[in-house]
């Protein structure tokens, strides 16, 4: 007997389903929950329209502070006796923060979930605030950024969105903003964001076997006290692109590695393109045999990993390429996926690589999607981008029925190996000299 | 409320497992679960770093490295072709202990799986060269410098390992390996290594989703059958140690990092054992989540602790008594010795203040919700499987270990505390900001 030789050819597949939908409105809200049949563990996300894009201009970072300042006690209990009641049900609160919302959430075992949403929505609707804790919290987290700062990669992604959106506001900062900004956010500003945009009644997203659970129930505990209509949401930015490329170098002294951020703006989440630029952005750098990860990492031995993608929120979009490469292959590192990029953008993809693309896409809607947590967040991006309940279905079809031609158009319209922002995180004492042949060379005020 | 899904205590498994043995020695364990149309295959190799003779540190992860560049039957790059352009999701991870490769994939793809599974045990050593070697080389030496050279505190576990076992046990050296080592690495040594641990008799093969055992094991033999028994694997050095450890280490580093940082850990048990699972309540005790003694006094209380990145965990490690990292990092104006008294007295209350009742509940509640997370996907659920039969030879032992957590006590917290969280066998890695001396 030997082994064998030949590639088995794939068994009959199943259809896809996502997980059914119900909804309901009750207390002034809507619940959106997905049925998991047999599953233990439920999730819960209270999804409120107040992101970090309606923070103050200079006061970036005021939404993550209210997220951390949360958990200080609520009007009903003190700190410690909160974290008791909370992680007495087994859960914790994930406050998060991002472009578009304000997410709460929590998970359990399915019986204790609605103990655990009662818990969140006393912290999300009735949190203390008392000034002391919340400068506290403040200057906690001015110090939890600075021990971020101090790795490779937020200052890089700082010098890159300031670069690509540095006409746009509460755009052009970090998502959580900076050592600075967060410095300056007031008491006031915390209860004024709070007071603004956490009482308005949001969407309970729900994944978890339903038999289980009461849905008039966690309406009640999230909605409760709530009030005021949906937000009208604002335009996209539109896409900016400057008229030649040019480098930026964030010194980083001593650093083995030099943190590479190549990226330009894109379209925003709706535009009808996002199918075949995700598919283009598969084939150059998605998938683990991308051409830049080919290339890069598989080839060249320049780097542990190498990803190129586009990252789109309701108003923005940029593309990016993101990878760590030893210090002394910086130049080559980046020429060769200048190299790849300008490829992809001039000749397209062709149909091997297309044909891995779809069929990875389309099946990470079902791998990727078991847990409780995925789908509370698959739920999530239907709420923020308006889509409609039957969209995995469809999405995944449209991933299948792509083609050469409609990926190859998305490349060319979507990629601009020309007008790209290179931010170089690295020691500048080894690097400076050699970025010189990738165009205009500024040093980065990060 | 009573409710069909209610946690039960009684198993931490509620689903079929099956197994069976190939005449190869190859175990296979099938746990079928038709809620999703997705499978996972998870091989766990008997082999890991602790296996590693001086000089080859960092081969058995290097090596792991090596599976994923083509075997007899599968070019070089079609391996990561053929599962995600099949809609899976592939990896695989060295540790001490073992090596496990593991894809979820839509079910339809099963049969590809595990023949890319089975081409790449009984197939990799001829399809092995010089080139691919040097480029992974270059790839793990860029992993290094990615994940414990370039960022601040990146080499605390590199450093912690020798203070916790002595030279030449199977623990003292990190997975990742030294550079030098890597350096010197020839394809000679990787094809006896593979040669010698990447045999069906030292393997488990682990399916769950959406299949049957029949299948499963039908298919194992067609494509695994084939490959040939070894004989007379050798196995690692023996890792006994005595716990507590008869002395205390500590190192001091000076470093480019934002802040004074402390790391204390203590030999424990090894992992799956009672006092293992003492020490992991224990752990959930002192220093997970915001009702944690250290968050509760360090970092809210006394308010010296950064409340981001405190807190205390086990290593799950099988082979040797196990690690209990307990870590915190200063406020700003907060120094060194007043963190590490602060972690001190914390570390001394759980020998003199009893756990309540609302602190063991509150631990149990976690480590409930943290067993049904890891069990809710297919590959958590493999992969917890496979290490059951590998390390204690029989996967429905993993059904178990929730309930044994839930029956610890605080009489059990306490004495394992007295036992094991003395100074005099704690090893300490402080860190301070400044210019590396």
């Amino acid at each position: 007997m030997t082994l064998v030789t030949s590639r088995p050819a794939p068994g009959d597949a199943r259809p896809y389903a996502f997980p059914a939908v119900r909804r309901i409105s009750a207390h002034g809200g809507t619940v959106i929950a997905a049925h998991l049949p047999g599953q233990i563990l439920a999730s819960a996300v209270l999804l409120l329209d107040a992101g970090a894009a309606r923070e103050t201009d200079g006061r970036e970072g005021t939404a993550t502070v209210l997220a951390k300042s949360m958990e200080e006690g609520t009007r009903k209990r003190d700190s410690a006796a909160y974290a008791l009641a909370l992680e007495g049900l087994g859960a914790e609160l994930a406050p998060s923060v991002d472009w578009d919302a304000f997410r709460v959430g929590v998970s359990a075992p399915g019986p204790l979930l609605a103990g655990a949403v009662r818990l969140a929505a006393e912290a999300a609707r009735t949190p203390k605030l008392d000034p002391a804790d919340v400068a506290r919290v403040r200057d906690d987290e001015v110090t939890a950024l600075r021990m971020d700062w101090a790795q490779p990669g937020p200052r890089a992604d700082a010098a890159l969105r300031g670069d690509l959106f540095g006409a746009d506001g509460r755009y052009s900062r970090p998502l959580h903003g900076d050592p600075t900004s967060v410095a300056a956010v007031t008491v006031e500003d915390v209860l004024a964001f709070h007071e603004a945009w956490l009482l308005r009644p949001g969407v309970l997203l729900v994944a978890g076997d339903l038999d289980g659970l009461d849905l008039n129930a966690l309406a009640e505990a999230a909605f409760e006290g709530t009030s005021g209509e949906p937000l009208e949401p604002a335009g996209p930015l539109g896409v900016v692109l400057p008229d030649r490329r040019r480098t930026i170098l964030v010194d980083r002294p001593g650093s083995v590695q030099s943190t590479l951020r190549l990226g330009h703006r894109a379209p925003e989440r709706a535009t009808p393109d996002y199918v075949p630029m995700t598919l283009a952005a598969t084939v150059l750098g998605g998938a683990f045999t991308s051409r830049l990860n080919h290339l890069i990492r598989e080839v060249k031995g320049y780097t542990y990993g190498i990803r190129g993608s586009y990252a789109m929120t309701r108003r923005s979009g940029r593309f990016e390429v993101a990878a760590g490469v030893q210090t002394a292959v910086t130049a080559p590192a980046i020429r060769d996926t200048l190299g790849e990029i300008a490829r992809t953008e001039a000749e397209g993809v062709t149909e091997a690589e297309l044909e891995v693309a779809r069929s990875w896409r389309a099946g990470q809607l079902s791998v990727e999607m078991q847990t409780p947590g995925a789908i509370a967040g698959a739920l999530a991006t239907l709420v923020v981008h308006g889509l409609p309940d039957d969209y995995y279905e469809t999405l995944r079809r449209e991933y299948l029925e792509a083609t050469v031609e409609q990926v190859s158009r998305a490349a060319a319209d979507h990629l601009s190996t020309d007008r790209l922002t290179l931010v170089v995180e690295g020691d500048g004492t080894v690097i400076r000299d050699e970025l010189a042949e990738f165009g205009d060379l500024a040093d980065a005020e990060v | 409320m009573t409710s069909p899904i209610a946690p039960v205590a009684t198993t931490g498994y509620p689903w079929p497992i099956e197994t069976t043995r190939l005449a190869n020695g190859l175990r296979v364990v099938v746990s079928e679960d038709r809620t999703a149309p997705v499978v996972c295959v998870n091989l766990w190799y008997d082999v890991g770093s602790r296996h590693e003779p001086p000089g080859q540190t960092g081969f058995a992860h290097l090596f792991e490295h090596l599976m994923f560049e083509g075997s007899q039957h599968v070019k070089k790059t079609e391996h990561m072709k053929l599962v995600q352009g099949n809609g899976g999701s592939l990896n695989a991870t060295t540790n001490p202990d073992r090596t496990n490769y593991f894809e979820t994939m839509p079910s339809e793809h099963l049969e590809l799986a595990l023949w890319l599974e089975a081409d790449r045990m009984g197939g990799l050593v001829p399809a092995l060269t010089q080139e691919t070697l040097d480029n992974q080389r270059e790839v793990v030496k860029n992993e290094r410098r990615q994940r414990y050279e370039n960022v601040p505190y990146g080499d605390a576990w590199l450093r912690l390992l020798p203070l916790l076992y002595p030279q030449g046990h199977p623990y003292h050296h990190a997975t990742i390996g030294s550079m030098e080592d890597l350096n010197a690495a020839d394809l000679d040594t990787f094809k006896a290594f593979h040669q010698q641990y990447y045999a069906p008799n030292n393997a488990v093969l682990t399916v769950v989703g959406d299949t049957t055992a029949a299948e499963v094991f039908a298919l194992a033999e067609k494509y695994f059958g084939a490959i040939a028994t070894v004989p007379d694997i050798p196995p690692a050095p023996d890792g006994t140690l005595p716990t507590p450890a008869p002395e205390p280490a500590r190192e001091e580093v000076t470093a480019a990092v934002p802040a004074p940082r402390i790391y204390l850990s203590h030999r424990t048990y090894p992992f799956g054992t009672k006092g293992y699972d003492t020490m992991t309540v224990l752990a959930t005790v002192l220093g997970n989540g915001r009702g944690s003694r250290l968050y509760q006094r360090l970092a809210d209380g006394a308010r010296i602790a950064q409340p981001d990145y405190i807190g205390a965990y086990g290593v799950d490690l099988a082979h040797a008594p196990a690690p209990l990292i307990v870590t915190a990092t200063a406020k700003d104006g907060v120094s060194l010795e007043t963190l590490e008294a602060g972690l001190s007295d914390v570390m001394r209350s759980l020998i003199d203040e009893p756990v309540t009742d609302d602190e063991l509940n509150r631990a149990k509640a976690l480590l409930t919700t943290a067993w049904w997370r890891q069990v809710s996907t297919a590959g958590g659920r493999a992969d917890t499987l496979g290490r059951y039969a590998t390390q204690f030879g029989d996967p429905a032992a993993a059904a178990e270990r929730l309930s044994q957590w839930l029956a610890v006590t605080a009489e059990d917290l306490t004495a394992a505390a007295k036992e094991v969280l003395r100074p005099e066998s704690r090893v300490t890695l402080t860190y301070l900001p400044g210019e590396p001396s």
